[in-house]
């Protein structure tokens, strides 16, 4: 038997997974965050951490492009993992069974590393007259290296299929362009109620609130773990995952009320959001905003505080059986509007001026949803702005 | 200088590993409480886990980096958490009894600073380019509150060897009679080590920032000298506030390692506490609050052992 099979076997007890999540598979992404919950996997943050990729839905042709590249600059041994939309959690639950009995086969990890060209994971035939940055004069006057990198679309906690290629210099973001790169086309998972509502289905006010509520907790979810506190990022993933199909409303209501005590008054964590991406009448009149940054006008602080409120009341009426009429207001805005397409189009402004980790706060906390610009068929799903 | 007693020597790396794997395992055990998972004390074993893969793994490399600079801060990380442990007692005894331990101790926590930035800037890629940028500002913002911290021990024993500033404790911690300074200090142990709020330089919104293009064994060379240097700055903090190894009925060597163990809970515990705290804002609060507080700790300090 081979020495190196019992270790390798050992070390792949708990691969650590880099998701990726094309637009509209939100359904498989919180399958596979739950799944990897029950298992006490973590999720990886960078390729070069891990040797398990778990795509979420079906990539289009640019997204699968960026995801072949992450694919094949991860060290082995090296398994990849692909989810359909519609996989349920028991197909879930098998594909990670499979992945990393993978991970743990010294032969086939072997005959992977032998087939690899040595320059795909070494780059030794890297030119030695690569391009240098280029300079430019910085917002202090001075002339500094210009760097053009591009932010996701695989990136953790990143909205799904969101690609901002920046222009920095230093850590300050000078230029930014949003686009919204192609999908399997599943629809917005968050709108689903309302969308299905509007078609004339039959649709619960009650579900319709925990999905509102779901949403919201995936946000903050998702701003917590920018914002460098896991912690609280795990509490309000696990609190999501009840809104969306757990314990009855009253259970929720005092879960959740411990949860937003102790992240709405955090001194910390509002010194941070401070000022942070400050969106006003004005800028909600200039880029069509609706939803909760048109409500909550500020900055991600106010925007924060404005979520965790909607989520308590969204919450009181987890258990509404009461149909759902026409109501159309999701939970980013008028589901028929997309509002997520004004949120893409607000970004490169906000963004603009920034430095990197504050406009890493401010994409977390919009979250724009970007199953969404295909499912209201918002027509060409790529979109340009310039930077102020 | 004193002779260097035998146990020491083989002691420290043991303790320091011990230490190091212990703060991972309950770190690994608070983020598994904190995402509700069953039996999170099972977690605790996931760091040595993760040890294993990275050992198996391949090592990956970047477009045209430069390996050797990359290598080297790579490596000076575990390397400058052992060397600042050496003036550390361990108990009543240090590897290196030098008489200006404190300045050593310094020195060496501060070569940390040109181990991220090699690390960073070495692999040409974006995000460990700015993660360098940002420890570079982190160390402006802590560097002077510490030293200050660090020169208020030594003013309170009249002495810069951290076994005479631990003797000097005998009545009296200084913990209890310099708290701004003992504060100061924590805040500054876990910036130095880049450890949770003060995290920033390898946080997930740059993809892991300086460790994101490590893979294999510059992965765990990196992380594991990360946790041995929180471990090493809550050693220091024992002979420096602490009282070292002074204690009823217990070794010196066993009330040194339970308060080494208490200081390193606490710093591990504030990573799943707080938000990491940017530079851009925390400066503010170092050079207004922080070095005024510290220097006039150290004043009264000077007031009260002034001869």
């Amino acid at each position: 038997m081979d020495l190196s099979a019992r270790p390798a076997r050992y070390a792949a007890g708990r691969p650590r997974p880099l998701i990726v999540e094309a637009p509209g598979a939100t359904r498989v992404r919180l399958a596979v965050e739950a799944e990897l919950g029950r298992r006490g996997w973590r999720a990886a943050a960078a390729p070069a951490e891990t040797g398990l990729l778990l795509v979420c839905g079906e990539p289009g042709p640019d997204l699968a492009a960026a995801i072949e590249t992450v694919w094949q600059s991860m060290p082995g041994p090296r398994a990849r993992v692909r989810l359909p939309v519609a996989a349920a959690a028991a197909e879930v639950a098998e594909a990670l069974d499979r992945a990393r009995a993978e991970l743990g086969d010294v032969a086939a990890a072997r005959a992977d590393a032998l087939t690899r060209s040595a320059a795909e994971l070494h780059h030794v035939d890297a030119p030695a007259g690569l391009a240098m940055a280029e300079r430019g004069p910085d917002r202090d006057g001075l002339r500094l290296d210009v760097l053009r990198v591009p932010l996701g679309p695989v990136l953790p906690h990143w909205p799904a299929g969101l690609r901002i290629m920046v222009t920095l210099q230093g850590d300050v973001v000078q230029a930014a362009a949003a686009e919204a790169m192609d999908g399997g086309g599943g629809g917005s998972f968050w709108d689903e109620p309302w969308l299905s509502a509007q078609a004339g289905g039959d649709v619960t006010r009650g579900l319709a609130a925990r999905r509102r509520a779901g949403a919201h907790l995936d946000t903050i979810g998702r701003l917590l773990a920018v914002a460098g506190w896991p912690a609280a990022a795990a509490r309000a993933r696990r609190l999501r995952d009840d809104a969306l199909n757990g314990p009855p409303g009253s259970r929720l209501i005092s879960a959740y009320a411990a949860f937003a005590r102790r992240t709405g008054r955090s001194r910390p964590l509002r010194w941070m959001l401070r000022d942070v991406g400050v969106i006003d009448a004005a800028a909600v009149e200039r880029h069509g905003l609706t939803g909760p940054p048109a409500r909550h006008q500020g900055d991600a602080a106010a925007r924060l505080r404005g979520l965790l409120a909607e989520t308590a009341a969204a919450l009181e009426r987890a258990d509404d059986a009461t149909p759902l009429d026409a109501a159309t207001e999701g939970p980013r805005g008028p589901v028929e509007r997309s509002p997520s397409a004004a949120l893409l189009a607000a970004l490169p402004e906000l963004l603009t001026g920034t430095e990197l980790s504050v406009a890493r706060l401010i994409v977390a906390g919009l979250d724009p949803d970007l199953g969404g610009l295909a499912g209201a068929g918002a027509g060409a799903a790529t979109m340009r702005a310039a930077g102020a | 200088m004193r002779e260097t007693t035998p146990w020491t020597v083989v002691a420290l790396p043991i303790m320091l590993a011990g230490l190091a794997l212990g703060a991972a395992a309950l770190d690994s055990v608070l983020g598994a409480v904190a995402a509700g998972r069953p039996g999170p004390l099972r977690a605790a074993g996931d760091p040595l886990r993760a040890a294993a893969r990275s050992l198996i793994a391949q090592r990956r490399v970047t477009l045209a980096p430069d390996r050797l600079l990359t290598r080297i801060g790579v490596i000076s990380l575990p390397l400058a958490a052992l060397l600042a442990a050496v003036v550390v007692p361990l108990g009543t005894e240090p590897v290196a009894a030098f008489p200006i331990g404190v300045v050593w101790f310094n020195a060496m926590e501060v070569a940390v600073w040109g181990a991220v930035w090699l690390t960073g800037w070495g692999v040409n890629s974006a995000y460990p380019l700015i993660a360098g940028y940002r420890f570079i500002a982190q160390g402006l913002a802590y560097e002077l509150p510490h030293m200050f911290a660090l020169i208020t021990a030594a003013l309170g024993a009249g002495s810069l060897d951290l076994t005479e500033v631990a003797a000097a404790q005998r009545g009296l911690w200084f913990a209890v009679w310099m708290p701004v300074a003992f504060v100061v200090y924590l805040i500054s142990a876990l910036a130095m080590a880049f450890w949770g709020p003060l995290g920033h330089p390898v946080s997930d919104d740059l993809a892991g920032g300086a460790a994101a293009e490590l893979s294999g064994p510059d992965r765990l060379l990196f992380l594991a000298g990360r946790y041995t240097l929180l471990a090493v700055a809550a050693a220091a903090a024992v002979p420096l506030f602490l009282g070292g190894g002074a204690g009823p009925l217990l070794p010196a060597w066993m009330w040194f390692l339970l308060k080494t163990g208490g200081v390193l809970c606490a710093l591990v515990w504030t990573r799943h506490r707080l938000p990491v705290l940017r530079m851009d804002r925390f400066m503010e609060l170092s050079w207004l609050v922080l070095i005024p507080a510290a220097l006039l700790q150290a004043l009264v300090v000077a007031l009260v052992v002034l001869p």
